[in-house]
């Protein structure tokens, strides 16, 4: 339960980081809150030979208001987002979603950029910044990108970032006027999501889904947003008939993954059920 | 000589004496210890469930400056003699030489091949990686029902030819005729899964060897001092052996029996590198290698006759005992503790089979077979009320043992000290309003919820006796030890204080706190001025074959032990201070630790006068008394008669003192997701009389949460080629705090017939019967769909599958 042996950086900017980034890019590990990276090391599943260790760069660290966005540093921890009052009014769904990442420990010390970076299919926040149409923020030497999180994670534990890029951001939209929730199946109250669903929606005052979107974790090799069960909603009324029946469109086109937690079929269940129950608790507030 | 009370304490929630160290960090466990010139190891370890181990070679290790020492295959065979087949591997019809590492096969993955001391853990990990292992993969075995159809994918033990590695038959009374006469037989088919206990601590051990006056000593996390001598004299042939047990981060039987095998390891590297060696485990080799609880499958049939009665129990079981033979039958025998439950069923078959399997051996853990037994009964009687259609709790209140048949004996031998069955169950139906949760449970079916309730009721045997596994095999010529046998030493100090020395480690049951509530009442002091003497240590201990943290020993040969040390304690200072006093003994109290006599306000002696003539002053002794006020004794069970050693009849004590517990869980099972939520759970329970009720709750309450929790999806899984999938408490879906039901208790002692202060065993009792609880419960909440529950673990997955298969 020790890691091999690697070198050790700390840099004290973020130029400094991109450069011995871009110096080691075949052995290089970034190291930000260690919630992830460090328990693979220690079962040497991973043995990095250079870690990188951003997680002292203030000037990634950060939550403010940008317009009609709230910009977010990429080492902001989840309980920094689940108890910005920032976030908790104008986006709230993120923070519904950091507040049940992992137990208070993990919270505590992983970082929203560590966690959408290294792209575990069982992590909440992708469902959350997928529904609501985030962007990531990618910085290499040659400047910076933004990339659309429907665009980001590529496949199990692979992002669209280029290995001489670090994520140093993630700009939110505000969703003011909308409902949201996020909820999830899991083993232990700070377990893995088996499936979980994010859902913020705007309902007209006479119940209609004017609209909505939901993005869905755990179920496949990425996160995703339900496009059929959105596009079956909107403009419709958000009855329990409606809701169940796009409900039921969750899996299509995904190929659920199994694992000791949760076998293909009934993942895919459960993942109908879920949607269901948020779009429900969204609406209830 | 002026009455001692033992009672003065008992029943007191005494602040616990242990507790705030243990809590505010400040225990010493294990790895808490450093020694000059330490090492540290790891363990090489098999990748493969099933393998031939064609060679090994550790050169690039062994030429490392900071490597000190190495154990290969070829180093087990040549420095180290495998152990003695215990009496769980009796009725092998060969011996089998098990080593403690492997030596020519690995049959588990996890299992030990060889270990690398090293100057620090990160350099021995590193070392490990250089270590190559040539094998030879062989088909993995994991599937007991192919085994028992002769259709093994390769044979473990080429020796025995076969992986059904033995069957054995226990009958009592005259099970044809039950069956023959019965109005109608109730059958299923039931099974236990592979599940853990989770210490918190895993395991640890340091050793060093002085090879000039040629003595071991090993400080160490296990819950039994003898397992730990017995290896290491077995396996290294070294007589000088001295055991030190630190504070235990839990044990629950997790460091009762493979614990040996790494202790022996560590040994070794110790005396190999003439250096200290420290082992400390981590969690995935905890989960892959440290022990399970035996996956068990029973097909069960009660005879019955049409008011409810059970006339005759048969049932066929089938252990998959892991990749060893050497707890080969220890969750069947274990049946005998407990074979008719609180059940006044006279015939009983039992049909064992343990097939060895390419995963991890099985160990004692939590009641062992105990709560596969109580599974058996509880799922059955269900079973024939459901046939009856007859409440459940009826059929049960049909067959309970009455309290006037106290002392009961049981068909196998066993004898019942004390005991209202019948006023636990309807204690706890009062309790929880039972017609008016039966009327909440069908009005809530209307609106889409369900409910379920599962009444069940379980015996919680205690103290051991390992004579009985001589009843499966009557070859067996000599006892394996019969009875319990365990020692205590007390101390008057120069200052008036109170030494215990106690003959048993302590794993976070409050020994310490139980002990001295005990011991003052018979000296006549507070508690407070009572200490415990840690860690314990073999050299000192008065320490025998009962000194075991496992197994419901403590309530009797702890206890019995310091009643004793206490008493003849008393005694002496009664003669001493008589002699002081000039007064006769018999005329003298004590009274928070002052000697007085009755009358006469200005003859009186403190303890701490007393303990300064005691030790410093030879005049003032009595003639024909020793110096010094410190006393030791060894308890012995005094009832262990008749039943100790089973006969042709193969009837046997298996255990001595039997608490017993009913137990309600209210639960709501979501149909959609199968998940099951814990809405109520109450215990009413009999612990005989209660020393410490903090304590025993503390027990009944991890007990609890325990089987709750195994039952509901806490357990290991393996695929088909015996890779174990469930190394992380997460995947294993360990129960959190959050996860666990808030558990009700109010205790209805009865006193047993049979011990000093009617005390009974607490450690195991929850964990027995609540998997039977919660199974009980969730079918009873499906009802309406039709699900019949038979296997555990009852995951949100399973439920809802069950739920799928009903409606097909």
């Amino acid at each position: 339960m020790i890691p091999g042996a690697f070198d050790y950086h700390a840099p004290a900017s973020l130029e400094e980081a991109l450069s011995l980034l871009s110096a080691n890019l075949d052995d290089a590990k970034v190291l930000a809150g260690g919630q992830s990276l460090l328990p693979l090391m220690k079962l040497r599943l991973a043995k990095p030979e250079v870690i990188i260790d951003i997680g002292g760069l203030a000037e990634l660290n950060y939550i403010r208001e940008d317009g009609d966005h709230i910009a977010i540093g990429a080492l902001a921890t989840y309980t920094d987002v689940a108890e910005s009052e920032l976030i908790l009014s104008r986006c709230p769904l993120l923070a519904q979603t950091a507040v049940v990442v992992g137990d208070v420990q993990v919270r505590n010390r992983g970082t929203v950029g560590g966690g959408l970076a290294h792209a575990d299919p069982a992590e909440d926040l992708p469902a959350a910044i997928l529904a609501l149409d985030a962007e990531l923020k990618a910085t290499g030497p040659g400047g910076e990108r933004w990339i659309p999180a429907g665009e980001f994670f590529i496949t199990m534990l692979t992002t669209s970032l280029m290995p001489e890029e670090l994520l140093t951001e993630i700009r939110v939209p505000a969703r003011d006027g909308y409902k949201s929730a996020y909820q999830k199946a899991s083993r232990q109250a700070a377990g893995f999501a088996i499936v979980g669903a994010a859902v913020c929606l705007k309902e007209s005052a006479d119940g209609g889904c004017e609209d909505i979107a939901i993005g869905v974790t755990g179920v496949g090799d990425i996160a995703y947003r339900a496009e059929r069960v959105e596009a079956a909603l909107r403009g419709q009324k958000l009855d329990d008939g409606a809701i169940s029946g796009a409900a039921a469109l969750v899996t299509d086109g995904v190929d659920p993954i199994e694992d000791v937690n949760a076998t293909p079929t009934y993942r895919a269940h459960l993942a109908q059920v879920y949607v269901e129950r948020t779009i429900q608790a969204a609406r209830a507030g | 000589m002026a009455k001692a009370d033992p009672n003065q304490y008992v029943g007191l929630a005494a602040r616990s004496k242990e507790g705030p160290r243990l809590v505010t960090g400040k225990g010493r466990y294990t790895d808490d210890f450093t020694e000059p010139g330490m090492l540290q190891a790891v363990f090489l370890r098999s990748p493969h469930a099933h393998a031939r181990i064609l060679g090994v070679d550790a050169q690039a290790a062994l030429s490392r400056p900071d490597v000190f020492a190495v154990v290969t295959p070829e180093d087990m065979k040549r420095d180290t003699k495998p152990f003695r087949p215990g009496r769980y591997a009796a009725g092998l019809k060969k011996p089998i030489a098990e080593y403690a590492g492997a030596v020519d096969k690995v049959r588990y993955v996890g299992e030990p091949v060889g270990a690398v001391a090293a100057r620090d853990r990160s350099t021995a990990e590193d070392v490990l990686e250089s270590i190559t292992v040539d094998y030879e993969i062989l088909p993995a075995n994991t599937d007991v029902h192919k085994a028992m159809a002769g259709e093994d994918a390769s044979v473990i033990y080429e020796e025995l030819g076969a992986n059904l590695a033995w069957q054995g038959t226990l009958e009592y009374g005259d099970t044809e005729k039950a069956f023959r006469e019965a109005d109608r037989v109730v059958q299923e088919n039931l099974k236990i899964h592979r599940y853990s206990s989770t210490p918190l601590e895993p395991l640890a051990c340091i050793a060093s060897y002085d090879r000039f006056s040629r003595k071991l000593t090993v400080r160490t996390n296990t819950q039994v001092p003898e397992n730990i001598y017995d290896a290491l004299r077995d396996a290294l042939q070294i007589d000088d052996i001295r055991v030190i047990i630190p504070d235990i981060g839990g044990g629950f039987g997790q460091k009762i029996h493979l614990i040996r095998k790494y202790v022996v390891i560590v040994a070794l590297l110790a005396i190999k590198s003439g250096r200290p060696v420290k082992w400390i485990e981590d969690r995935n080799e905890h989960m892959m290698a440290a022990g399970h609880a035996c996956e068990q499958h029973f097909d069960v049939e009660a005879a019955v006759k049409n008011d409810g009665t059970v006339t005759g129990l048969r049932f066929k079981e089938i252990d998959d005992v892991g990749g060893s033979i050497s707890t080969l039958t220890i969750h069947f025998t274990n049946k005998l503790n407990n074979l008719s439950n609180t059940y006044k069923v006279q015939n009983i078959r039992a049909d064992g089979y343990s097939v060895v399997t390419n995963r991890c051996p099985v160990i004692p853990n939590r009641g062992i077979g105990k709560p596969g037994m109580c599974y058996i009964w509880e799922r059955i009687i269900d079973r024939v009320a459901q046939d009856l259609d007859m409440d459940p709790s009826e059929v049960r209140f049909r067959n309970l043992v009455q309290p006037e048949q106290m002392p009961y004996t049981t068909p196998n031998g066993n004898i019942y000290d004390s005991g209202d069955y019948p006023g636990l169950l309807k204690r706890a139906l009062e309790k929880v309003d039972y017609p008016a949760l039966k009327e909440e449970q069908a009005r809530e079916r209307e609106k889409g919820r369900y409910l379920g309730i599962g009444v069940v009721i379980g015996v919680e045997p205690g103290g051991r006796n390992a004579a009985r596994d001589m009843a499966i095999f009557p070859e067996m010529k000599e006892t394996p030890g019969s009875g319990g046998i365990n020692g205590a030493t007390i101390k008057l100090e120069k200052n008036g204080t109170i030494a215990l020395y106690l003959g048993s480690p302590n794993c976070g049951q409050a020994h310490e706190t139980t002990t001295a509530q005990v011991a003052a009442g018979i000296l006549g002091v507070s508690p407070d001025v009572i200490s415990t003497t840690t860690p314990f240590d073999s050299d000192v201990a008065p320490w025998g074959v009962a000194a075991a943290n496992s197994g419901n020993n403590f309530h009797l040969y702890d206890i019995g032990s310091i009643i004793g040390a206490a008493t003849q304690l008393r005694e002496k200072v009664l003669k001493v201070a008589g002699h002081i006093l000039d007064a006769e003994p018999s005329d003298l109290e004590i009274t928070d630790g002052v000697v007085t006599v009755p009358g006469f306000p200005r003859r009186k002696l403190t303890f701490a006068e007393l303990g300064k003539a005691a030790y410093n002053n030879q005049s003032l002794l009595p003639e024909g008394i020793d110096a010094g006020l410190q006393t030791t004794f060894y308890y012995t069970f005094p009832h262990a008669q008749p039943n100790l050693v089973p006969g042709q009849d193969r009837r046997v004590r298996a255990q001595f003192t039997f608490g017993a517990g009913a137990h309600v869980a209210v639960v709501e099972v979501d149909p959609r997701t199968g998940k099951v939520e814990v809405l109520r759970y109450l215990i009413v329970g009999d612990n005989g009389t209660i020393i410490n009720p903090g304590v025993v709750d503390g027990q009944i309450y991890g007990s609890a949460a325990h089987g709750i929790a195994v039952a509901l999806g806490e357990g290991f899984v393996y695929d088909d080629e015996g890779q174990l999938l469930t190394i992380t408490l997460t995947d294993y879906g360990k129960c959190s705090t959050a996860e666990t039901p808030n558990v009700e208790v109010e205790h209805a002692p009865s006193p047993s017939a049979f011990t000093p202060l009617g005390q009974k065993a607490a450690g195991e009792g929850a964990a027995i019967p609540s998997p039977a609880a919660i199974a009980s419960a969730v079918e009873n909440a499906l009802e309406p769909f039709g699900v019949k529950v038979r296997d555990l673990p009852l995951t949100p997955e399973r439920v809802w599958q069950l739920i799928q298969e009903a409606q097909a």
